[in-house]
């Protein structure tokens, strides 16, 4: 029988405009995000993106989430995918059971839904006696805690979790990691962007590598992980004028030289 | 064209609920940034109104303006129709940057980005509701009582908003290709407030051309206005203005068709045009 996929990329690139405000250096130039991409996660498997900055995870992520269009190839998703946001559409004014109305409708949730899954949310946040009080006065982790619970509460059947549990203290991110451990034996995919290779290693069967726009890796955890750690070292152990020619070596492979510069009518009726 | 307009009318209808919480968290959170809250909702339109009486009513002298017949003294006669100034101006305003302000939501999830505006609408329009409130009891002191002709304002509240929803799809997207369309609306709104007959009557203009008065009658928003004064002072009923009505419906028609095709093109481009 076939493997039933959860996400199919068949060369994917995804293209950015280099624009230059600065009249006196105006060079257009395009710039290749990603690269042509080629992978295929299967159903309910657990994936670790990796890579050093810059070099297309979060562009990865948002794609994935299906808020950015790709240029070029084709992206099959079989599902309803959701990127984790842990402090998006948090009003510093409004009280913390208020957010969580606010959030719940902003990921469009239904009035019964919101109610339903309020209790969760506040156990897991563990706000306390904070539910009434706005929500500049929270702590950050806090703050994290009650975003990353009520986005959970979406219950989609792809999750992209992007660098989301980098902010809280080590508790937090235990729990987050427990909690979607559960989410994964209920068969959920999860995509888990994160810059800890412990956490990947951790939480993941298997792992990506995207270094410089491209995919250079995909396959078993450790294998990856190894590889990948092996990189960052052979990377800080160059000095600062060996790693600046791995990085223009890096770009130059992205850049498409001079294109024409595309007006904003061209844009409106193009 | 029509697989645009669909989809923007799908979309705000099948997120009713939505719009309708953003809106109201966005007012209470205005309203928890200050410490007189809701007072705030009316003192500033009242002081705004007292300014332009102060101007126009005590330094110019403006006599009571008469119309069809009625006389009306003119600190009501501007009142009804400032009332609509007050909801339609922030709406431009604010609805100009409805996507643009709700930048760190449309990037970060999948949010059906056509209803920003009917957002910053309906916000505006509780602010309206409490104005018309105020409005009431002054009027009811001033000697004009309610008739059943002030159930004609429902349609005009209606055209209000369909008008501002329709202009603000196409200013948020202008926005977000050009943020220099918020710097024109904005440089444009007092101009316009001075355009439009709002604190002058268009009988005025007998001095000029003809055709001066048609282009200030085909003008949306005293489309609006002239039906507010009409519900609150005349009495000629909807029908009475059958020009600016046809004027009104098709320009409000042309912005609304652009901005859906506008909002359709751009809808999952707009993260990569900050």
């Amino acid at each position: 029988m076939e493997k039933e996929y959860a996400i199919e990329f068949k060369h994917v690139s995804k293209i950015y405009n280099l624009k230059s405000k600065d009249k006196k250096n105006s060079n257009d130039k395009r710039f290749y995000a990603l690269k042509d991409i080629n992978f295929k996660i299967p159903k309910g498997e657990v994936v670790g993106i990796l890579g050093t900055n810059g070099s297309g995870k979060s562009t990865l992520s948002v794609i994935l989430a299906g808020i950015s269009e790709i240029d070029e190839g084709q992206m099959i998703v079989n599902g309803e995918q959701a990127l984790i946001a842990i402090n998006t559409g948090l009003n510093q004014q409004l009280t913390g059971l208020e957010n969580i109305e606010l959030k719940g409708a902003l990921l469009g949730l239904s009035k019964k839904r919101i109610q339903e899954i309020t209790k969760g949310v506040i156990e897991f946040a563990e706000i306390g006696d904070f539910l009434y009080q706005p929500v500049k006065k929270y702590s950050s982790g806090m703050k994290s805690r009650l975003g990353f619970s009520i986005n959970l509460c979406l219950d989609p059947d792809i999750l992209i979790v992007d660098e989301a549990l980098s902010v809280g203290d080590k508790g937090f991110a235990q729990k987050c990691i427990n909690k979607m451990k559960e989410l994964k034996r209920t068969g959920k995919t999860i995509v888990f962007i994160s810059h800890s290779l412990p956490q990947v290693r951790d939480f993941c069967d298997t792992a990506m590598w995207i270094e410089g726009g491209m995919l250079k890796e995909y396959g078993d955890i450790k294998d990856v992980c190894d590889h990948y750690a092996e990189y960052v070292d052979y990377y800080n152990s160059l000095d600062n004028a060996g790693k600046k020619k791995e990085r223009d070596e890096k770009f130059n492979k992205r850049i498409i030289p001079h294109v024409k510069r595309r007006g904003i009518f061209d844009k409106i009726f193009g | 064209m029509f697989k645009s307009i669909k989809y923007v009318l799908q979309e705000n209808f099948h997120n009713l609920f939505r719009i309708y919480s953003i809106s109201k968290y966005e007012l209470l959170a205005d309203m928890r940034d200050s410490k007189l809250g809701l007072f705030w909702n009316f003192a500033h339109p009242l002081i705004q109104v007292l300014t332009y009486w102060f101007a126009f009513g005590i330094v110019f002298q403006k006599k009571a303006v008469a119309s069809y017949g009625v006389t009306i003294p003119y600190i009501f006669w501007m009142m009804g129709g400032m009332v609509v100034w007050f909801f339609i101006s922030p709406c431009i305003t604010n609805g100009c940057n409805a996507v643009f302000s709700k930048v760190n939501v449309i990037t970060k999830m999948k949010f059906p980005v056509s209803i920003l505006p009917a957002t910053v609408v309906m916000k505006e329009l509780f602010n309206h509701f409490c104005l018309m409130a105020i409005l009431v009891i002054v009027f009811l002191f001033g000697g004009i009582y309610p008739s059943l002709h002030w159930f004609g304002l429902i349609y005009y509240v209606l055209c209000a908003i369909i008008f501002s929803i329709s202009l603000s799809l196409t200013t948020s997207v202008l926005n977000m290709l050009a943020r220099d369309t918020r710097k024109l609306v904005l440089a444009c709104m007092r101009l316009l407030l001075y355009l439009t007959p709002i604190l002058w009557d268009i009988n005025q203009l007998t001095h000029m051309p003809k055709f001066v008065g048609w282009i200030m009658k085909a003008n949306p928003i005293y489309y609006v206005v002239q039906g507010y004064r009409d519900c609150f002072f005349y009495h000629k009923g909807i029908l009475f203005y059958s020009h600016s009505m046809i004027a009104f419906w098709i320009i409000t028609l042309i912005l609304f068709v652009f901005g859906s095709c506008m909002m359709y093109k751009f809808k999952h481009k707009f993260i990569d045009l900050i």
